[in-house]
């Protein structure tokens, strides 16, 4: 159980003007990371609906970390609107007894490799300590 | 949780594309941390993959190649490339599915280096590489073919920085037929090479080259110069920048000394005044706000030399202590004799300090005033350093040369001569190790020179030597400038060294992320007046690449209505981010007339903003879609293609 545990697979959902090249230089510089993250390559993160995020929690992913550009996006109004969306996420994680720290949004810039390195490291150790989705007690799950 | 069936895992290519992986080893940069083969043989596994191969370098020639054939033959209709990062060979892929005339976005790249390689080991990194191709393929099987769009380009430059640089490179501009605006702070051009005099190795005169340079940018009518101005403002992308900039006159007293010297100087406006540079306008009166636009921009912000901490080989501490920049301005203006007088002072022996503030080591230098270290070399100091002892000892024979080294780099054409020189004219060097720097004091001896220069020498093999001398001359590297602001505004790649950052020193050199931009001289490296030039000449050659052709082809990345699938809830219109990208339009479908989303793609941004509200998934971004999204995870999420291979 506890290998499954610390096998909880993580994505990052980085965005194209900033996160992206953000993890592109973490690699430059050879600073390690968990090897369970999948970085997708994203214009924007404001592209995903609701609902593609419970997937992901139902496909297994046990963590979701979104590396936005914040609100200095190329898309004007795009963060904000990100931003609802996730509040809208949570709610909807918290009815389906989810942790909503199994999602994160963050803002990471194209140089920002050690913010990059940490967010990946806070969520590692979120779902080291959670387990799969879904094995969360319920008195958890509404934990900010 | 609440119970919820498990969706399946949609592993099956939507559109039957014919994919072909291709995995690159890059020189052992990836096959040294992942199992490259065992990568072929799994994505071998996945539904739609119709061949999977490798090669050590799938950039080059050989590599493309192989794609190009498979192509050709029909055996494949999509590729995965699994190499480096996309922002470094995206475009070289696609250009060769382009030369094999493919459509260039039935493409997709898996990151194997970056993000795989270089930051895990072991079978997870072969596993997770594995699961990352198994994404991109799945991806790559529903990828349709796209044209790209095409954005019109503001037919001029923006060069900021009025040093050598951007007097270099609006020049070359210029002389290509583009029209530039060259945009300096100070009130002077010239920058840091103004302040010099002779220029290492060949000992050209800054005032020449400064003065020819800058008379040449004033007189050509394509060039519009801007003199004492901030941006402040900057938005807009490749072939579209638009600048805020306000002109203003320099305040607190800045650059008067400067503005004291050209007034004693009796030089006037577009004349090159020694250690200040060349003045083109008068200094504005008042501020003004200048809206500029721009197809490309050139940075060009220079260096300034490291200024040694007070004490650190006791500069400021005692007057006898200059930097090799302060000597050089004193030299110049020291009178001919048989020994050097600085000031009325005779120097009989002056000592040469090589590698301040470079090549600094964590742990065993002092942080400098920021908490930063210079742990690079500076690359030009040597050179500097020897021309300067050669000039003094040719001129002053008489004033006696110990020079203080750590390594002598005298790299380049002309530069081991100014070593083999200095040598030849007797200077006297001294060998220290790191961390065992010379150290200056106050000589004991009233009777003898003001200063004593103290070295465990490594040439006499640890022998501790005590040379007075009447002089210090500090070897100080170069930093870059600080340029906080800017680089904050154009979301430009620092490099920890705290140097503008290019994507790719021979890929890509002077290019950074941001498309549109590219860097000239010292603000992206250490380097000489003439490599500083090289490089501004590079910059003006690409800037000038693409206002040439007057447009730029953009990805063709933008929102796409599925006519079959929308029912006109008009959702994404309201949720568009980009004014007039989306609206609701009345079409017959069926006999019927009904309101359909339509897209303008000139104005659509691609940001998907739409995409997440339409309860049809009836809109997506071309090349980005949703259900590509969702398929992508389900391979992250699967094992099934990944074991057993």
């Amino acid at each position: 159980m506890e290998a499954a545990k610390a096998n909880g697979k993580i994505l990052i959902l980085a965005e194209d003007a900033c996160a992206y090249p953000g993890a592109d230089a973490a690699g430059q510089g050879h600073m390690s990371y968990s090897a369970n993250t999948y970085i997708m390559r994203v214009k924007a993160a404001v592209l995903f609906p609701e609902q593609f995020y419970l997937d992901c929690f139902h496909k297994g992913i046990a963590g979701i970390i979104i590396m936005s550009c914040g609100v200095e996006t190329p898309y004007h109004g795009a963060y904000e609107a990100l931003a609802r969306r996730i509040d809208r996420v949570y709610a909807l994680m918290k009815q389906e007894g989810l942790d909503i720290r199994r999602l994160r949004l963050t803002a990471i810039c194209t140089v920002c490799t050690r913010a990059f390195i940490k967010e990946v490291q806070q969520m590692q150790d979120l779902v080291s300590q959670l387990g799969p989705p879904g094995s969360e007690p319920a008195a958890a799950a509404g934990a900010a | 949780m609440a119970k919820k069936k498990k969706p399946e895992p949609k592993t099956e290519p939507t559109t039957g594309g014919k994919v072909g992986v291709y995995v690159c080893h890059c020189g052992g940069n990836i096959s040294d941390a992942v199992d490259v083969e065992q990568v072929c043989a799994q994505a071998r596994k996945i539904p739609g993959v119709v061949v999977a191969r490798d090669n050590m370098f799938m950039c080059s020639d050989p590599g493309q190649e192989m794609i190009i054939e498979d192509l050709k033959s029909g055996l494949v209709d999509r590729v995965v490339v699994a190499s480096c990062s996309p922002s470094l060979h995206e475009t070289t892929f696609r250009s060769a599915l382009a030369r094999a005339g493919a459509n260039p976005y039935v493409y997709e790249q898996a990151n194997l280096r970056e993000q795989v390689s270089w930051v895990h080991h072991g079978p997870a990194a072969t596993s997770k590489a594995s699961r990352l191709v198994a994404a991109a393929a799945a991806k790559a099987g529903q990828l349709k073919p796209l044209a790209p769009l095409r954005v019109e380009v503001q037919p001029r430059a923006a060069v900021i920085g009025g040093g050598v640089a951007g007097l270099k490179s609006a020049l070359e501009l210029a002389q290509r037929g583009q029209e530039v605006i060259l945009l300096e702070k100070s009130p002077f051009l010239g920058g840091q090479v103004a302040q010099l005099d002779r220029l290492a190795p060949l000992g050209e005169t800054a005032a020449r080259i400064i003065g020819e340079l800058a008379a040449a940018v004033l007189q050509h009518p394509a060039i519009k110069v801007y003199t004492c101005v901030q941006v402040e403002g900057f938005e807009g992308y490749i072939g579209n920048f638009k600048l805020k900039v306000i002109r203003r006159p320099p305040g607190g007293g800045e650059y008067a000394a400067q503005l004291s010297t050209l007034s004693q100087s009796g030089q006037g406006l577009g004349e090159f005044v020694p250690f200040v540079g060349l003045m083109p306008a008068s200094i504005p009166e008042t501020q003004e706000d200048i809206h500029l636009e721009a197809g490309v921009i050139i940075l060009a912000t220079g260096m300034r030399p490291y200024g040694p901490r007070t004490g650190e080989y006791g500069y400021q501490k005692f007057p006898q202590v200059v930097t090799l920049p302060e000597f050089i301005r004193l030299l110049a203006a020291a009178p001919p004799g048989d020994t050097l007088a600085l000031e009325g002072r005779p120097i009989r022996g002056a000592a040469l300090i090589h590698c301040v503030g470079s090549r600094q080591i964590p742990g065993v230098h002092e942080e400098n005033e920021g908490g930063y270290l210079n742990e690079y070399c500076s690359r030009t100091c040597c050179g500097a350093s020897l021309y300067a002892a050669n000039l003094l000892r040719e001129n002053y024979p008489q004033t006696r040369i110990f020079d203080f080294y750590r390594d002598i780099r005298t790299y380049g054409r002309g530069q081991e001569e100014l070593y083999t020189q200095a040598a030849h004219n007797q200077a006297v060097f001294f060998r220290f190790e790191a961390g065992e720097e010379p150290q200056v004091l106050e000589n004991p001896d009233p009777q003898g020179p003001p200063l004593l220069v103290r070295v465990q020498d490594v040439l006499t093999f640890g022998e501790e030597i005590e040379v007075p001398v009447d002089l210090v001359v500090l070897a100080v590297g170069q930093e870059p400038n600080p340029v906080a602001d800017l680089v904050e505004k154009m979301k430009i790649p620092v490099a920890a060294d705290r140097f503008l950052q290019e994507v790719h020193p021979k890929l890509r050199p002077v290019e950074v992320a941001v498309a549109g931009i590219f860097l000239a001289g010292a603000c992206q490296a250490p380097f000489d007046v003439g490599e500083t030039c090289a490089a501004a000449g590079a910059a003006a050659v690409k800037a000038a690449a693409i206002l040439s052709r007057g447009y730029v082809e953009l990805d063709p990345f933008v929102a796409e209505v599925d006519l079959s699938k929308c029912q006109g809830a008009g959702a994404c219109v309201e949720a568009c981010l980009a004014d007039g990208a989306l609206t609701m339009v009345e079409l017959e479908v069926g006999g019927q007339k009904v309101k359909r989303a339509q897209v303008n793609p000139v104005l659509c941004i691609g940001c998907g903003a739409c995409v997440a509200v339409c309860p049809e998934n009836a809109i997506n971004v071309q090349g980005w879609t949703l259900k590509q999204f969702e398929s992508m995870v389900d391979m992250v999420v699967s094992d099934e293609y990944l074991e057993g291979a």
